[in-house]
Order: structure tokens, then sequence, then C-alpha cells
């Protein structure tokens, strides 16, 4: 790939180097940290602990692929909208834009294991089943409310990975550990920042390491508004319910104010003032809500039937030629369903997407970032 | 027991090298035949947590009057024997003076900071040189080779032993050595010890 | 070598201290001996147990030290003689005991050795046990080479029997572990009979009870006693004057400190203008005697470790006499002339002496100085660490990457024994151990920090306790953060032994220090029966420990016990075999790139592995490398390949 080549030797010139001591004093003690566990698996000295991501040992390096896959250190937005293939069709708002629609899984069955419409376990098992794949990280149930981060590559299993956990999930480490393995094409669904961290792997600037990135065949992002710190979410949970019996949670159109907790024997409402203090500070300064770096994004829908028809569909924005030959041929498999965007939904995603661009601008100690200069976007 | 006048009295001697190298026995074996030879010896030795791949040092003090401390006062060394080359340096820079002999084993192990890459050792040249240039007399010697040959690379200090005696400095001989290890080892070792100890006293008297 | 070999009567033979000190015990017949292992005191015991069958001794390695002389004053009071041995902070642990054991009084002469380690060179405190003889009142004797040290034995028994209490011998390490020739006595018929006579009044030395009650009455009697050793030491052999008539300056001295005094002198040529005074009976000093050679000089130095112990006897009696001997001027430690801490040697001695006597030292040519300096830098310093294969390697490194994980900033409270270098030195045990003190220690401390929860702390509170320590101080420690319900995780590192005093038998082996068979007291059960969860694992088996860790750092509330069992790579069943053929495979070593940057080498720093810098690949050093797989566990490269080793 030409077009990498130059990336990353432009990316050399502007990213300023660091390895784990950077990593530590600009992310880690910060409070920046996401969680995506793009510094874990490179090397023996860090590893994810429920959802933290924590340092065994000193490392002396003083420019290393930590520092430089990381999401929250700086690095250069052309350059890495470069390295990802995206669009031309680039919108301030929420990045490149070549395609919006809305879908929902053809099969009731993914729908009913999904977290909404099922859009994204669908491509993934389409993606495998016609071998555009040959494994897919995705982020499981895991022990209490964490998640735990698989690579699987039979379609069947990957359905049943649907539904999004809202505590972070290391995706990022786990691909950086199957990549070394015999896969040869990686899906990979992600968070905004671990979309950002695989798009910094494109562009990576250490020399003489592989880092698997050329596996790299899809990112499916997910929209996402924030996530939750593990212990805190925990605490909170634990005065008002059984962990144990929790099947599921989601957070329902804003003026909603809630998040829904589904259980075993019905569903509990926290009001999102309680919530908030459950969010990951690094959530805080975070400017992408749409997953810019991604072949395809998918979230929640907005539908006129409001929102009990709404859960059940998702809205998709596609971003590469990639993403929107996926997307074509899920159409034509019938495997997935579309329906006609209602006129102004576009808009209200720009507008929310500019919110949380805004509000990560201003947080008072944003970092000197992408993420930043993607705020700056808005 | 024939009782000699020694060169120097007290002639003081210093066993060095690292823990686990055969430091111990060999000042014990050197400094029993002396007393067998007569002579009033006292050793002073680091024991303890320095076992655990630190440096060692015997201080060995011959007399044919006294009682000596077990610890050689600073720059009095009449003869060093490391087992371990940087151990010769370590102790010329505490111990040495312009008449001191220096019989060094060639063969070195590396401390820690060296084996992970922070330190460096210096190059057996260096070692040489600056081993010539702070004393009177120097041997160097592939102890550990020759011993290795004879089947175990403990024998090293046995072969240095052996150079000892063969610098004629202190009046002790094959005989007396074959006396004390007969005495303090299974008959079974006793030969490649004996052959140990003629192998060094060959190298300086060669 | 070793004195069962050369028994012979008028033989001269070269003896360690400890040798030499346990050579004179049996000569004076000594029947029961018990100890503590500790350096430097180790070997008298050693030295006793292999002569305890031909020699009809009871000897043992005691759970601590307290015991050690209890078992010892039970063979006294039986009528036999007895010793007990320890090293100097030992002293302490017995020193309960000992408190009314000096009011109770002996009757077969018993005798308590210590072997203090000025300097600390292999210990973590400098005591003084010197001063538990003043504090305790009851004499005190001081071996000032290996000769004396063995003739010292059998006269300090006959005092003990003459003035019926338990006298103190100490010795230092560089006596204990410093080598000399002595000339061997004969050995007394072995065996003897013990009889506790026990029917008698309470008031009769001989047949009644012994106990130090009625306390003022026995305290009284025991005064008596120390002021007829007092007496006695007038006379003793052990103390004597080498010098001139009217020595400009008189030098007064005890121990090793006697030989680096006379190397002193003899070093500056002042032999005509020094007196020596050597005392062997330092507590109480005997006053005439002393007094009598204070009145040849102005001048006095005194030469002792550590503490001024002999200064202030010194100052006290010369107060006392002042109007007899006149004023003199004193040198010592109090005014500086001489360090108050560490341990001396015949160079600081001698410029003492040359300050007070205004004597240069002799100094070599500027050029060889010169050549002397260049040497700076050049000589790489030899750090200590775990040996090769040590088990206290891996578990450590699952410590470090447990609380690593954990986050909250949690930490060891570290013990006595060689697992104490993770303390010492921080890199050994990747900087997880912090706190040191006596055996036991580490879970007495635990127990308190682990009652800190509601003052808001929320570290996980971890303590570490090798075998031997563990029935030595940390049962009452344990049943305390048991009962109080304290939050820590106490992990016993068994490796089957007293490692790092050279593998003596403690309670939990099936051998005693005379090799016979012996029951075996089991750890798992006794923390079992204190209620508590009880883990056990292979330190070897690194990610099972530290998961095993983590979880227990989750668990809320009381103590969990972990008892982590590999032996010792030193251990006789271990040294010399290695379980695995290990080497690097050059090809998947990643070396210091980005990736791995020398983990092995850098954080880990076994010594059976060496970084190449030509290659700059890892590489494993056959000869030192003890086969044991666990640096295979921690690459992150799978770059280190094991293959069991053929077994022969
Ligand atoms: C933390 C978080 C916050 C979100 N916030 C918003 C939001 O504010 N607005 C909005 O419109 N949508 C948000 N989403 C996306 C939304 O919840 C759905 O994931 C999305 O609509 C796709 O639905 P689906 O039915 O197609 O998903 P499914 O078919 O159920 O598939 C979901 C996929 O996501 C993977 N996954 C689940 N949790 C994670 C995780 N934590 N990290 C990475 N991968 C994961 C699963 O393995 C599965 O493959 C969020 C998702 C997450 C995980
Ligand atoms: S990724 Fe590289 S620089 Fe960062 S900690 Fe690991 S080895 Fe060191
Ligand atoms: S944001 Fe991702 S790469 Fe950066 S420190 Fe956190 S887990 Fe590591
Ligand atoms: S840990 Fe493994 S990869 Fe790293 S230097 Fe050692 S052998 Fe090489
Ligand atoms: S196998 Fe590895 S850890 Fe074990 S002794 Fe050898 S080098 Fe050290």
């Amino acid at each position: 790939m030409k077009g990498n080549q130059r990336s990353k030797e432009l990316a050399e010139k502007e990213s300023t180097p660091g390895g784990q001591k950077e990593l530590e004093d600009a992310v880690l003690k910060t409070g920046l940290c996401t969680g995506c566990g793009a510094c874990v698996n490179l090397c023996p000295y860090q590893a994810v602990y429920r959802d933290r991501i924590v340092t065994l040992h000193h490392c002396d390096l003083t420019r290393g692929r930590c520092y430089d896959f990381c999401p929250r250190t700086p690095a250069d937005l052309n350059t890495l909208q470069e390295a990802c293939d995206v669009g031309d069709d680039l919108t301030p708002e929420i990045g490149a834009v070549g395609g919006f629609f809305i879908t929902r899984a053809a099969d009731e069955k993914i729908r009913r294991r999904a977290q909404h419409g099922g859009t994204v376990s669908t491509l993934i098992a389409l993606a495998l089943r016609e071998g555009l794949i040959d494994a897919a990280v995705l982020a499981g149930e895991g022990e209490g409310l964490l998640p735990q981060a698989v690579t699987v590559s039979d379609p069947e299993i990957a359905v049943g990975q649907g539904k999004s956990r809202f505590v972070v999930s290391p995706t990022v480490a786990e691909f950086n550990r199957v990549n070394r393995t015999d896969c040869r094409r990686i899906g990979v669904v992600a968070t905004p920042c671990q979309a950002l961290a695989l798009a910094k792997m494109r562009t990576q600037t250490v020399k003489d390491t592989q880092s698997g990135i050329e596996k790299l065949q899809l990112v499916v992002g997910l929209f996402c508004g924030w996530a939750l710190s593990w212990r805190n979410l925990t605490a909170l949970l634990e005065k008002k319910m059984d962990i144990a019996a929790i099947t599921g949670m989601d957070i329902p159109p804003s003026r909603y104010h809630t998040l829904e907790v589904y259980t075993k024997k019905g569903t509990v409402r926290v009001s999102l003032d309680e919530v908030n203090s459950c969010v990951r500070e690094s959530c805080r300064y975070c400017g992408d809500m749409t997953a810019e770096f991604s072949d395809l994004s998918v979230g929640s829908a907005r539908l006129p039937e409001g929102w009990d028809t709404a859960r059940f569909w998702n809205q998709v924005v596609v971003r590469t030629k990639r993403g929107s030959d996926l997307l074509e041929l899920a159409r034509s498999k019938g495997v997935l369903e579309f329906r006609e965007v209602p006129a102004g939904n576009l808009d209200k995603l720009k507008a929310a997407s500019v919110n949380k661009k805004r509000a990560a601008a201003s947080h008072p100690s944003g970092p000197r970032s992408v993420v930043d200069k993607m705020g700056q976007a808005g | 027991m024939t009782k000699q006048l020694l060169v120097k009295d007290p002639y003081n001697i210093i066993i060095t090298g690292v823990g686990g190298q055969g430091n111990v026995l060999a000042s014990r074996v050197f400094s029993g035949m002396l007393v067998r030879t007569g002579y009033r010896v006292t050793i002073g030795e680091t024991f303890g947590m320095s076992q655990r791949g630190g440096s060692v040092m015997s201080h060995i003090r011959v007399s044919a009057a006294k009682v000596w401390s077990p610890q050689i006062p600073k720059g009095r060394a009449d003869l060093i024997v490391a087992i371990e080359p940087v151990e010769a340096l370590r102790v010329l820079a505490d111990y040495g003076n312009p008449a001191v002999k220096v019989l060094v084993n060639m063969r070195p192990i590396y401390p820690v900071g060296v084996i992970t890459g922070e330190a460096e050792y210096p190059a057996p040249e260096k070692i040489r040189e600056a081993v010539r240039s702070l004393s009177a007399l120097s041997f160097f010697l592939d102890a550990t080779d020759e011993a290795v040959k004879l089947g175990n690379p403990i024998l090293g200090n046995i072969v240095m032993i052996g150079a000892v005696a063969g610098l004629g400095v202190l009046p002790v001989d094959q005989g007396v050595f074959e006396t004390v290890i007969r005495e303090g080892m299974p008959a079974s070792r006793v030969e490649a010890n004996l052959r140990a100890f003629a192998i060094g006293m060959a190298v300086v008297t060669k | 070598m070793s004195i069962d070999k050369q028994q012979r009567e008028g033989a001269e033979v070269l003896l360690m201290g400890n040798e030499a000190i346990a050579r004179g015990a049996l000569e004076a017949g000594v029947q029961v001996a018990a100890g503590y292992p500790g350096t430097p005191s180790s070997e008298i015991i050693e030295t006793l147990s292999r002569f305890a069958e031909p020699g009809k001794l009871y000897v043992e390695w005691s759970a601590n030290e307290k015991v050690a002389m209890e078992v010892a004053a039970a063979a006294s009071f039986s009528g036999l003689r007895s010793m007990c041995v320890m090293k100097q902070n030992g002293v302490n642990v017995a020193s309960d005991f000992l408190l009314h054991l000096t009011g109770s009084g002996t009757r077969g002469g018993m005798l308590l050795v210590t072997c203090d380690d000025p300097g600390a060179l292999s210990s973590v405190n400098e005591g003084e046990s010197r001063h538990f003889a003043r504090l305790m009142e009851i004499p005190l004797l001081e071996p000032a080479d290996f000769q004396e040290a063995k003739e010292m034995m059998p006269w300090a028994f006959t005092l003990s029997e003459e003035i019926r209490n338990i006298v103190m011998v100490r010795s230092v390490t560089r006596m204990s572990h410093a080598s000399g020739n002595v000339v061997l006595g004969a050995l007394p018929q072995p065996g003897g009979k013990g009889e506790f006579l026990c029917d008698g009044k309470i008031s009769d030395p001989e047949r009644g009870p012994v106990i130090s009650a009625p306390v003022v009455e026995k305290h009284r009697l025991q005064q008596e006693k120390i002021r007829k050793a007092a007496a006695i030491f007038e006379t003793s052999p052990f103390n004597a004057y080498t010098g001139p008539e009217r020595p400009e300056l008189l030098i007064i001295t005890s121990s090793a400190c006697r030989l680096y005094s006379d190397e002193a002198v003899s070093l500056l040529g002042a032999e005509g203008r020094v007196g020596i005074l050597k005392l062997g009976t330092t507590w109480p000093i005997p006053p005439a005697y002393v007094k009598k050679h204070l009145t040849t000089t102005e001048k006095v130095l005194i030469v002792e470790e550590v503490l001024p112990f002999l200064e202030e006897q010194v100052k006290i009696l010369a107060a006392e006499q002042a109007r007899e001997i006149g004023i003199k001027t004193f040198y010592g430690k109090n005014d500086g002339t001489l360090p108050m801490t560490g341990e001396l040697n015949p160079d600081l001695v001698a410029a003492a002496i040359g300050r007070i006597l205004g004597i240069a030292p002799a100094t070599f040519p500027a050029v060889y100085n010169e050549k002397l300096r260049s040497l700076a830098g050049v000589v790489p310093q030899r750090e200590q660490t775990f040996c090769p294969g040590c088990p206290h390697r891996a578990t450590y490194w699952s410590i470090r990457e447990a609380l690593q994980r954990d986050g909250r900033n949690g930490f060891v409270c570290g013990d006595i024994g060689c697992y104490a270098m993770a303390v010492l030195f921080q890199a050994a045990g990747f900087h997880t151990a912090k706190t040191l003190h006596a055996m036991g220690s580490g879970i007495g401390l635990a127990s308190g920090f682990g009652k800190l929860g509601s003052f808001g702390m929320d570290q996980p509170v971890l303590a570490v306790c090798g075998d031997s320590t563990f029935y030595h101080a940390a049962i009452p420690a344990l049943i305390n953060a048991v009962h109080q319900n304290a939050n820590v995780i106490f992990i016993v590192l068994d490796n089957s032994g007293t490692a790092m005093t050279g593998f003596q038998s403690h309670p939990g082996l099936a051998v005693n220090a005379m090799g016979e068979a012996v029951p075996m007291v089991d750890i798992a059960a006794i923390c079992g029966s204190m209620g508590v969860k009880v883990v056990s694992g292979d330190p070897f088996a690194l990610r099972q420990t530290r998961e095993t860790l983590n979880r227990l750092m989750e668990e809320r509330g009381g103590v969990k016990v972990l008892i982590l069992k590999q032996s010792c790579a030193l251990s006789p069943e271990k040294k010399g075999k290695k379980q695995y053929l290990v080497r690097v495979d050059e090809h998947l070593c990643r070396g210091d790139a980005c990736g791995c940057n020398r983990l092995c080498t850098r954080i880990f720093r076994c010594p059976g592995l060496l970084w190449d810098r030509e290659k700059g690949k890892a590489r494993i050093d056959e000869v030192i490398c003890a086969g044991c797989g666990v640096c295979a566990g921690i690459c992150p490269a799978e770059a280190i390949r094991c293959e069991e080793a053929q077994v022969p």
C-alpha cells in the first residue's frame, strides 16, 4: 500500500516519540487511559486487570509501540485518515460519510441476541462466512460486569457475542495477541478509542517490530457516548440488584435520562445522574462519538415510531470502500433489512457528535492529542 | 616439621574470588599446610550473605611467632591469589602495594550488573595490564580451564594453590599438600586434587 | 581440618573460632547443647552435633533461642553441663527467660554463648549482647584468640558451677569465623547422669525447686554471686598486659579488638610507647587489676566493639579511684577517637593511636597511589541476588505481578532469611518488600497494618516468612492476626530447611540436629487449626501463584495463608541436578527491541541468564543455570526453551 508508506513517513515526522514512562506520565497517571488495550500484549510490561491497564515492570525504552499506538498520545489526524483509507466525503462532525443507513438483521434470532438491530453481529458473521476475515475480535460476556475480549472464527459463535458491554473491553490487547497466531485476516468490533488505536497501528513509527497490523481487514465501529468504570459500576449496582442476575443494559435516547438494566426479574432504571459518577474519566475527554476511523460505524437508531421500535434498528455510517462493499454484500445476500432514513436523522447525529466534541474540548485538562483536534473540528 | 624463618613475618596472603568458587576450601587447605609445617596461621573470612554470588575474601596471616589479626591492614598484602580476575583488582585497590605478588585465574564470573548489561566487565588485557602495573610480580593462569580438563571446574582453586606453592615464597610443597588433602577428603578425590596442584605448580615454576 | 578428625590431645590444628569454642565445650564435658541457627554462631552447634554420638551428648536445634536456653537450663537443673548458643539478637529473644533464670540460679555449669556481628556483616542489626550481661547481672567472658576460645570454655563452666549461675561467653564474627592454630586438650569420658533434685525446701539450692522467688532475696543472692565472680576475675588467666612498664598510652581492649590493637601498635612501630591491657573477663571488670594498670599511665584508649561498654566501666572505676590514681585522659568511642558504629579494624585503631601520639602513617609513593586511583570505576560491583533456581525469585515475581495488577499500592512485610534480600536489595525482590525487622515481625507488622482499614487504608498487606522463621516467632503473631481479624495475606515460603545459615533442621523436618528421625510439625495443619483459609501452591507455577494472590487480595477481611512449597536451589536434593536443560532460541528472542527489552536479564535477573551484547540476544549460562525452567514462563516470545533433563 503506497498510501500507507507515505503516511508512515509523515507520521514519523509528526509524532513525538515516547516509551512506557511517557505513556505513564501522559496517559495512565492522568486518567486518560481508555482501557482499549493497545499497549497490552505487545511486550511483557503492560497488562489488563479488570478494566485497568497496569504496568508490571519498568521499561526504559524511550521510543515504544505502547506510546505510539495509544489513542491518547499525539498523532496527526490527516495521516490517520489516509492510513484508514477513509473516503473524501469528510464532515467536520462525524468524519467520513460514504453512506448513512438504517438497518437490522434479517434473522430474528440474531436480533434477539443483539443489543439493537443486530447489524454488527450480522456483518461480522457475514464477513467470516464469506472469508473476508478468518477471525473476529469481539467483546463477549465475562465475569461479573466485565466483558471478555475473545477471538472467534465460527459465524455462529460470533452472533452469540452480541449485546453491548458498557465496561470497556481490552479488545485491542486481544488483537495484539491474535495477530501473532495463524490468523491471516482479522476483523475487529471497536469502540471509537479502540478504532483510533487500530488506526494508529497502521501508521506505526517504531521501526523493526511487527505489529501484525497488515492482518487487520475490517473494523466495525460502535457509536459510543461513554464507557463505565468497573469498580464504580459494580459498587453502584450491587446496592440495587443481584449483579449475577443482570442480562444486559442500554441507554435509551437522552430524554429518558436513564440507564436501563435488564435482569432476570425485570428492568431496573438507574438515573444517569447516578451513573455519571461511574463514567470512565478518559471518556470525558473523548471527542469521537461515531468511531470515525472504522470501515463502518453502527449505533442505535432514531425512528418516528419512538424508542420501542427504534431499539430494534441500527444507524450505520459507511466510511471506507471496504465498509461499503460489506454492507452491499449484506444487502444482496439478504441478511440485513434496510429501511428509509427519516429526514433529519443525520443532522441529529451530527449535533450529538458535536456535543461530545465540545464537552471533550472544554474539559479542563484535555489531552493534546488527535482526539483534541477532532474536538476542534466540530 | 621444619619451621624456617619467613621472608617476612607475618606473611600476608589474600585469597579472593566469588562465592561458590571454593575460596574457603582453598584458604583452609593452604593454611592447613602451613600449620602442618609449624607456623601460626590466622584466617579471616567473609561468610554469610556474601556467599551468594558476592565477592569473597580470605585473609591469611602466616607467622613463625604469633597470632595476627584476622584482618590484614590496608595496603599490606604480600600475595594476592585471585580465583576470579576482577576480584584481583578489587583487592589490589584496597590491599595492594608496590611489592605485592599476584596470581590470577583468568576465568571471569560476571557480576549480575554485567549479566544484565548495566555494567561493563573489563577486557582481559586491561585486567592484566592493571595487575602488572600494580604488582611486583604477577602470573595469569587458566586454572578453571585446567580444572575442567581434570573433570571438575571447582578444582581451579587447587590449581591456584599449587601455583602459590610453586612461587616458593612460603616453605610448603606437594608433600604437605598431600598429607592435608588425604586427611580432609574422601580417597576418591585425592588423585584429581594432586594433579590439579601439580598443574598449578608447573605454571609458575616453568 | 575438623575437630572430629583430630581428637588427639596435644595436636596443633587449625580451627575456626566457633570450632574452638565447640572443642572447648567438649573438653569441658558439656552434655547438653541447644541453639538456634544464625550467622555467625551456627558452626558451634553444628560441630557439637557431629560429636553427639561418640561424645554421648544431646544436641538440638531448638525452635527459637528462648526455647534453646530453657532446654539447656533443664539440663543444668539436672546437674549436667549445658550450653545454649545464639547470635546477638537471639539473646533478645531468650532474655525473658534469662531474666528469671539469673534469679533462680543454675546447678550444672551452664553457659550462654553468643556471637555478635559488629558491622552487621550478616545481620540486620548491630546488637550488643554484652549489655545483657550487665542488665541481667551475670558474668561475661570474651576470648581474644582461638586457643583462648577453647581454653575459656572449661574455665567458664567451672565459674558457673562456683557461683551457681549462668555465665555468658561472647564472640564476634571476626573471632567465630576466623581460624587459627589451636593445641587440643584431652576429652573427658563420655556420659553422665542427670537427675532433677526437687524435693527440698524453696531455700535449698541443691534440692529445692528452681524459681526466682522470693524475688528480692534471690536478687540479693544473685548480686553476691556477681561479686564473687569479680573476685575470681582479679586473677583470671584471660586478663593480660603486654607493653612497657609505664606506657605513654594504655590500650584497654577485648575480643578481636585486642588483635587489631596489637597489629596497630606494630604497624606504627609504637611497641615501646603503648601498652595493651587485654581483658577476657569484661563484666564485671576486675577493679583492683584494672586500677593497678590505670596507675601506670595518664592516657587511656579503650578499643572495643561496638558500644562503649568497657569504656563506661573503666571510667566509673577511674572516677571512684580518682583520688588514688589521679586524673586520666580517656580516648575511645564517646569522644569520637573511634567510630561509635560499625566494626573496627587494624587501620582504624592505628589511625586513632597515631592521632593521640602524633605518629604519621606510612604511605606509598605518589605514582603508586595514582595507579590505584585509576582502578576506580573499572571494577564492576557484585550485587547480591537470589541464587539461580531460587524459589524466592519466582515467588517475588508473582507477588510483584499480582500487586501491580491489584493497583492499590500493596506491599510485603519482609522477614529474616534469604528472602530478606528482597528488602535489602530491592531489585532482587522486584521492589515489593518494604519492611524488615526481627524474626517473625513480618506477620506481626502485617497484623497491625491489616487493622488500619478504619483509617482508610486500602493497601493489600502481605507478609512473608520462611519455614524456620514460622516456628521461631511467627506463630504468636499469626494467632494475633487471626484473632483480631486483620486483613492480611500471609505467605509461608517453605523451602524445607534453614537455607540461609546452611540447612539446619527445624520442626518441619523429620530429622533432628543429630540425624535422628523425629516427628515433624506441619505448617499447613497449624494454620488450618486456627480456622483460616490455607491455600498451597508451587512458586514455580508463576501464573497460578499470581492468580491465587490476586484472588486472595480481592477477598475482604481476615487472614489468608498461602504456603508456597519448593525446596531451596542449594538443598542437598537439588544441588547440581537440573530439572530442565534450558536454552534461548536466538531467532525468537526479541532482545532489547520494543516487544521485550530484555525482560529476562534486565528485570528477572536470574544469574543463569546472560545478555550477549554482540548478538543483542539473551543466552543461558549452562554452568550457572540451575535448570528450574522458571524463566521460560516469563519470556514474551517463547524464546526460552526447556527440555526435560535426562535422569542419569
Ligand atoms: C460502551 C458502549 C457505549 C455505547 N454508546 C452508544 C451511544 O451512546 N449511542 C449509540 O447509538 N450507540 C452506542 N453504543 C452502541 C450500541 O450499544 C450497539 O452496540 C450498536 O447499536 C450495535 O448494535 P447491534 O445490535 O448491531 O450490536 P450487536 O449485534 O449486539 O453486536 C455488538 C457487538 O459489539 C461488541 N461489543 C460489545 N461491547 C463492546 C465493548 N465494550 N467494546 C467493544 N466491543 C463491544 C460485541 O462483541 C458485539 O460483537 C455503545 C456501545 C458500547 C459498547
Ligand atoms: S511496548 Fe515497547 S516501549 Fe512500551 S513498554 Fe513494551 S517494550 Fe517498552
Ligand atoms: S488508552 Fe489504550 S493504549 Fe493508551 S494507555 Fe490506555 S489501554 Fe493503553
Ligand atoms: S525474555 Fe525472552 S525475548 Fe526477552 S530477551 Fe529474554 S529470551 Fe529474549
Ligand atoms: S532455568 Fe532460567 S530461571 Fe532457572 S536457573 Fe536457569 S536461567 Fe535461572
